[in-house]
């Protein structure tokens, strides 16, 4: 099986136009589900679609399997691809579809045979082999186009959004049978998606992209907890992450506060660290926390503030609270569904400051330890 | 609400009645000089010139094609072999037109190569001028190539044909890239992603293209009048222009003419009859009529 190694990137259309994808490094490991996930237009399936040989490469080199496959054109790639609309042959049978890849090869027809119902049964198609894809409901296309995908045993899957043209409840279901696919392939993945959802339940890595750059490259708990800056930071949760801008000051007694126009709080001395050590003290910052680490009520007195409600939106396990607190969005907190508030009701939340970031306010950059 | 909706209403009723008694009265119109053409070629010579002309053949039978094949038979060049010149000729070119335009589709509709768009627009520009326009310089191209008395002449000047070109790639446009990104990754190359993969998909552009394609082959007076000196490699619709052209005597070959135009008509209208289906979704699709 394969790993791929991604070195300096490139993709430009035309000479002299700004890169699509730009300086995209990335290791990823044998036997790996890579999600590449971002907004769309930030360059994800353009990398994709390097890796499968049906666009050119501009600048930089992939490697699978140690092989430089810059020149190599996609059948010798030993890959195989899930497009976002299936791609199924209309004119052929589901059988046919799934055999057309062995068919180019020039297999012997039992072995063709054995594949394809392997396939099938994996995928549990086999009783709509003799069908043609449009008497195929959206989910049963989609097993065609993975059947078609793994028959070959290739060395790497590319899934180019595969789910998007699903409905949502039958996207959960297809989620988890790719990531049980996977486990039982034990072969490369490599998924692209906007959806931050599938990126987190699915991928043993997560690569974030924006504007064809790489923001940040880690493990999904990880992308979560320590996003590397603004964009991942807001890109990945639902309800988003609350951006509070303020400034950090020194209080008479030497201790750290952050201050917006609104209120002032009381940091912890984790968090002072942290912002004496990126030298940030007197100077405007903006503070990233999660809504359900903004609570309703809690043991750090020091860290109260309060908030004009304005509305709410329940979810039926959770309801969220949107808050005025002078900011021009509103703080969201993520509280039990009892709570329930009249419009301009005061309420009092309390941030849980372990969990927060500090992030620079010019470069977008979380402050690190 | 209820009864506005309902269209069985009895205004809506004698609207929808209306209307379709205009389109039966239409399309009876539309039939009558097919049915003309069916009876004219069963009357017998004294029914040809019965004065008034009767619409519906009295006293059916076989004289005229009798006299069409049988009659011509013994003359230098029988009827017979123009036909199967018409035939061979539609045939190639059906072939003929029907490939080059698809050839000439495939890249134009997926293929991004410098001076695309120009390409087409030639193309689509060769629309607007009438054949009549490049006579001469085609002419003068059959007979530099030395073609003429041969097949060739008949099938070179009528290969390239801009409208099947562009009736083809605006059905190929349609075809989502994804479909032949998955064949190359499938091990195809582009002569298979072709045939198996584009042509299946666009064949009822191309039933389109061949009717169009037969139609202008089997009608086509052209090639014989121009290219051809020799009159054993004339066409079938030639043959009958000679039958019925005011040069010739007007009451001689009546009944031949009538059978001959009939022969004229059946193969244009079975091919439309079995591919009329396809034809439809073709326009539809291309957005043009």
């Amino acid at each position: 099986m394969a790993g791929v190694r991604i070195q300096h990137l490139y993709k430009r259309y035309g000479k002299g136009q700004q890169a699509v994808v730009s300086d995209f490094q990335l290791d990823i490991q044998d036997k790996e589900f890579i999600v590449f996930v971002g907004p769309s237009g930030c360059g994800k399936s353009t990398t994709l679609r390097m890796i499968a040989g049906l666009e050119d490469i501009s600048e930089g080199e992939i490697y699978i399997d140690d092989q430089l496959v810059n020149k190599l054109p996609p059948k010798d790639r030993d890959i195989s691809m899930v497009f976002q609309n299936y791609a199924l042959y209309p004119n052929l049978s589901v059988y046919e579809n799934i055999a057309f890849g062995l068919r180019m090869r020039k297999l012997p027809k039992h072995e063709i045979d054995l594949a394809v119902k392997h396939a099938s049964r994996i995928l549990e198609i086999e009783p709509y082999l003799q069908r043609k894809p449009k008497e195929l409901s959206g989910g049963q296309r989609q097993r065609v186009a993975l059947g078609r995908a793994i028959v070959r045993n290739p060395k790497l899957f590319l899934m180019d959004e595969p789910l998007s043209n699903l409905d949502a409840k039958l996207r959960v279901t297809m989620r988890m049978e790719i990531t049980k696919l996977h486990k039982k392939l034990g072969t490369t993945f490599i998924y692209v998606t906007h959806d931050q959802v599938e990126a987190m339940t699915m991928a043993d890595r997560i690569v974030v992209m924006k504007g064809g750059i790489i923001q940040q490259c880690d493990t999904p708990e990880l992308v979560y907890s320590k996003p590397a800056n603004l964009f991942v930071a807001g890109f990945i949760g639902s309800p988003p992450i609350n951006f509070i801008h303020g400034r950090i000051a020194q209080t008479p007694q030497g201790r750290l506060e952050f201050q917006t126009n609104r209120f002032q709080i009381r940091l912890n001395e984790t968090a002072e660290d942290i912002l004496r050590h990126n030298n940030q003290v007197n100077k405007s910052i903006i503070l990233g926390i999660r809504p359900e680490n903004v609570k309703l009520e809690g043991l750090y007195s020091e860290t109260i503030i309060t908030g004009i409600y304005k509305n709410n939106e329940l979810m039926g396990a959770d309801r969220f609270l949107y808050l005025d607190i002078g900011q021009e969005k509103p703080l969201i907190a993520r509280v039990d569904p009892d709570n329930r508030f009249n419009e301009d009701d005061k309420v009092k939340v309390e941030l849980d400051l372990s969990k927060a970031h500090f992030f620079h306010k010019e470069t977008g950059e979380r402050l690190r330890e | 609400m209820q009864r506005r909706c309902n269209p069985l209403k009895p205004s809506g009723l004698a609207v929808k009645f209306g209307f379709n008694a205009i389109m039966i009265v239409l399309s009876l119109l539309m039939i009558l000089p097919i049915i003309y053409i069916f009876n004219h070629a069963f009357k017998p010579y004294h029914e040809l010139f019965i004065y008034p002309p009767r619409f519906f053949v009295q006293e059916p039978n076989v004289q005229n094609f009798v006299e069409l094949f049988w009659v011509t038979a013994n003359s230098i060049v029988p009827a017979s072999r123009y036909l199967f010149n018409s035939v061979l000729i539609s045939v190639l070119s059906v072939i003929g037109v029907t490939l080059v335009s698809a050839l000439c589709a495939y890249p134009l509709s997926k293929h991004p190569f410098p001076g695309r768009n120009l390409l087409f627009a030639t193309i689509i520009l060769m629309l607007m001028f009438t054949p009549e326009i490049i006579q001469i310089p085609r002419y003068l191209v059959v007979s530099n190539l030395g073609i003429m008395n041969t097949y060739w002449g008949h099938l070179l000047p009528v290969l390239a044909a801009p409208v099947g070109v562009f009736l083809l790639k605006q059905f190929i446009d349609q075809i989502p890239d994804a479909l032949i990104e998955a064949s190359k990754i499938d091990g195809a190359n582009e002569v298979i992603t072709f045939l198996r993969v584009i042509i299946p998909m666009c064949m009822p552009a191309i039933a389109t293209v061949a009717i169009l394609a037969f139609q202008n082959s089997w009608g086509n007076v052209e090639t014989s009048a121009l290219f051809m000196q020799d009159d054993e490699m004339k066409n079938f619709p030639f043959f009958l222009s000679t039958l019925t052209n005011n040069l010739a005597n007007n009451v001689a070959r009546q009944g031949a003419a009538a059978v001959a135009a009939l022969i004229m008509l059946v193969p244009n209208l079975i091919i439309f009859i079995i591919l009329q289906s396809k034809v439809i979704s073709t326009m539809a699709h291309s957005g043009i009529k």
